[in-house]
């Protein structure tokens, strides 16, 4: 009897050792169970949408929601490793580069044939494909907005264009208040104004462009601007200006809306201003939000993994999100909806989503963001001439990136 | 059993407490928007009627004694109003700047109207004394002005541009009232975007000047010249203080960066800012007393601290070991003559691991290394993991087998 309890507690302590190297993640358990892992980095309420939705799968499938606040370095740690990464994960597309270098993602249309994603905005697809493959199925997106304060802007007074915008900020910045703020000397703000030149910062090939003439003259105009506005504008000090009264608009994210209609303004969003020098406007960056798998989990899991992805393609899915975050769903079918159509900051973005450009996903824009915050830097706070600054930082961002390879 | 419903009987007791507060805190948060309005009646002796209005737990309701001014109802002569927010249900009126006051009266939290007899008699009533709707609430900004002495009894006119809506009924407008800091004063509607300061019964005055309804500070010289600021500019007025260095050595020409956050307002022209100058083992700079925010950098601004929030007012040392570490005292620390190197912390002092400052909203991070390689070096660490555990199991199955055998030979 002895040795039996004692084998018992033998293989009782072998299969705790066991599960306990497993990090909780089995292939299927005894009962028929999938388990599918899916990291991510969002706010409370769009996972608990995501986990409502996914809780349909069960009991066939269960799969765990697991916020990681340093997602993508733990990605690039484990990604390899089918033991210790995830599933999946969720998380903005501008890494897609990165991870599929690393031979850790296998393309979405492995899974789901492409002719099944044709509801789907052209830009939120080409935003995930990466060398031709579309490794994430998107669900929604983020673009800036142009807000502003209706105590001070009217919705006449809107500036449709850059030339209307500066002059509203000569009459208006005066006394400490400012006529309209932004983070000129961050990257991911300054980019809308490049874009709009018709400029980029990087190629698809992943070959800066910081010296190309579209850029130069980008910066060149743009400077007008920033020397009507504060010196220093990180995050805090814009979001701070425009929040307490003291901007009259601004160029911000959606998510600054909830905080500053909680401190009682009545903030107006508008399409953003054309810029009179290019005809175009103002075009910042687009963020595309979406599900990729990891390649173990679709060689392994393939059906429980199309049972997810099928899952959250539901339109329903992405109109509970808006409604619950605001955010603009990727499907083309969910803006014929009147729960859309009415949501005015959604509908903004999708105005603004139509000139805005995909985020680059290729690894090399890793090392764009430093070079491009310092040239930023030298011509916007230092005064330092545009077109020496923007040949040395070319040189600056082929020396880093020929590291890279 | 009886345990159980114990737990039973406080779970629910819980559960209904839950349920019963979450009415009460959106009441509170509901209270919170609204307001009443108090009409007064006060004898002929009492000017500029105020009201002064708290809660029960003691919050104020208005910045300073002797509260809010009320305004004359239309078309009850006599009578004035003043909205108060609903959960200050505790007034006294005012008026002669405050010299004459009532006690304190309570009301129910609803539009009152209050008979002042005299200072020691005052009568509430919950039912309407007044003929036609008191004008609904409008939200107001103050307007301070600081005129030349040549100009007596300053008014404001104000109004909204371009429809010309007019804020007061005539000229000059409405009296501004002394300050003792040398300001006049006066509260216009929300909805106002032009205002005139003129004085001597409208005989003097400024340019229309456009401004936004946000408290603001109009200066305004003997010829009717004016500027303005929405800053209390004597609040400006503060010393300046001294920013005390030890950088790196190989940080050539270290520079020192400062500014007020968040509003932004830079105290140097451009970046990389001013140099500092060498005083002794320290490098010093003068800087504004109203900075709260600098940064200390070296070969024309190409290494740098991060962000180091500073007390405004206050003298600083900074020792500076790295980029990415400092130290930051308010008083004077021991340093080793020939070495970068604090000695002692005194007592008010934060020691700082810096980080550099990346905002929430960049989309992606800097990091330059080489993921595969990394992901690489990982995988073969938790490849080593498996045969240590099945090294592990195989130790203790044998030893449960040793121990079971063991057992059974006695």
């Amino acid at each position: 009897m002895k040795k039996i309890v004692a084998a018992f507690l033998t293989l009782t302590m072998a299969l705790s050792l066991l599960t306990g190297c497993q990090q909780g993640k089995a292939e299927q358990t005894e009962d028929g169970v999938t388990e599918i892992v899916i990291w991510h980095d969002k706010e409370d309420e769009v996972a608990e949408i995501l986990q409502k939705k996914l809780e349909t799968l069960e009991p066939e499938i269960h799969v765990t929601l697991e916020k990681k606040s340093d997602l993508t370095e733990s990605l690039k740690m484990v990604g390899n490793n089918p033991k210790a990464a995830p599933d999946m994960y969720f998380f903005a597309h501008d890494k897609i580069g990165v991870y599929a270098e690393m031979g850790i993602l296998a393309p979405i249309t492995d899974i789901i044939p492409k002719e099944d994603l044709k509801d789907y905005m052209t830009n939120t697809i080409e935003a995930a494909t990466y060398k031709g493959e579309i490794y994430q199925l998107p669900v929604y997106y983020e673009t800036l907005l142009f807000l502003y304060n209706r105590l001070y802007m009217k919705d006449d007074d809107v500036p449709a264009t850059t030339e209307e915008l500066y002059s509203y900020m000569q009459e208006n910045t005066r006394g400490g208040h400012y006529g309209f703020v932004e983070q000129h000397s961050t990257p991911y703000y300054a980019a809308g104004w490049i874009n709009g030149f018709g400029g980029t910062v990087l190629t698809a090939d992943g070959t800066p462009q910081l010296d190309s003439q579209e850029v130069i003259e980008a910066l060149q105009y743009h400077k007008k601007f920033v020397d009507l506005m504060p010196g220093e504008t990180e995050y805090a000090t814009v979001n701070t200006l425009f929040k307490e009264g003291m901007a009259h608009a601004t160029i911000a994210g959606p998510w600054l809306i909830p905080t500053v209609r909680e401190s009682g303004m009545d903030v107006g969003v508008a399409q953003m201003p054309v810029i009179d020098e290019s005809g175009q406007q103002i075009s910042p960056y687009m963020g595309v939000q979406g599900i990729h798998v990891l390649k173990n989990a679709a060689e392994t899991k393939k059906d429980a993994v199309e049972k997810v992805l099928r899952a959250i393609m539901d339109p329903q899915l992405e109109i509970d999100l808006a409604k619950a975050s605001g955010c603009a769903p990727a499907l083309n079918s969910c803006y014929e909806m009147e729960e859309i159509q009415s949501d005015e900051i959604v509908m903004a973005m999708k105005e603004t989503a139509e000139h805005a450009v995909p985020m680059p996903n290729v690894p090399e824009m890793d090392v764009m963001w430093t070079v491009m915050g310092n040239l930023l830097t030298d011509v916007n706070m230092s005064g330092k001439d545009v077109e020496e600054s923007a040949q040395s930082a070319q040189k600056e961002a082929e020396q880093l990136i020929s590291n890279m390879r | 059993m009886k345990k159980c419903i114990a737990r039973v009987y406080a779970a629910i007791c819980m559960l209904v407490m839950l349920v019963m507060m979450v009415p009460a805190m959106t009441y509170a948060a509901e209270a919170d928007q609204t307001r009443v309005a108090i009409s007064v009646k006060v004898p002929e002796d009492w000017q500029d009627p105020c009201v002064w209005a708290w809660s029960e737990d003691g919050t104020n309701a208005f910045d300073a004694w002797p509260g809010e001014a009320c305004e004359a109802t239309p078309d009850n002569d006599g009578w004035y109003y003043v909205w108060v927010p609903a959960w200050a249900n505790h007034v006294i009126v005012n008026a002669n700047e405050g010299t004459v006051q009532t006690g304190e009266l309570v009301l129910d939290g609803k539009d009152a109207w209050i008979t002042v007899s005299d200072a020691d008699n005052a009568e509430v009533s919950y039912d309407a004394l007044t003929t036609g709707e008191i004008p609904a609430y409008v939200e107001k900004f103050t307007i301070h002005a600081k005129v030349d002495e040549s100009w007596q009894n300053p008014c404001l006119w104000a109004w909204s541009a371009p429809d010309g809506t007019n804020a007061f009924d005539a000229w000059p407008g409405k009296a501004m009232k002394a300050d003792d800091n040398g300001w006049y004063s006066v509260k216009a509607p929300i909805w106002v975007n032009s205002i005139i300061v003129n004085a001597n019964e409208g005989s003097v005055q400024t340019e229309d000047l456009s401004i936004d309804p946000a408290e603001i500070w109009v200066s305004v010289e003997a010829d009717g010249t004016a500027d303005f600021s929405y800053k209390d500019p004597d609040k400006a007025e503060i010393p300046n203080v001294t920013v005390h260095v030890i950088a790196p050595d190989d940080w050539a020409a270290p520079s020192l960066w400062a500014w007020s956050a968040p509003d932004g307002t830079n105290a140097f022209a451009a970046w990389p800012g001013e140099a500092l100058t060498e005083d002794g083992t320290w490098l010093v700079k003068e800087i504004p007393g109203w900075v709260n925010s600098i940064i200390v950098n070296g070969n024309d601004g190409s290494v740098q601290t991060s962000d180091i929030s500073i007390e405004t007012e206050k003298d600083v040392w900074v020792v500076v070991s790295s980029a990415e570490d400092y130290e930051l005292y308010y008083e004077e620390p021991e340093v080793a003559a020939d070495d970068a190197t604090a000695d002692s912390e005194p007592a008010d002092t934060e020691t700082t691991d810096t980080e550099n400052a990346v905002t929430d909203t960049e989309p992606a991070d800097t990091q330059t290394d080489d993921a595969a390689e990394t992901a690489t070096e990982n995988t073969q660490t938790n490849n080593m993991v498996l045969p240590i555990v099945i090294v592990v199991i195989v130790v203790v199955i044998v030893a449960g087998v040793v121990v079971a055998s063991k057992k059974k030979t006695k």
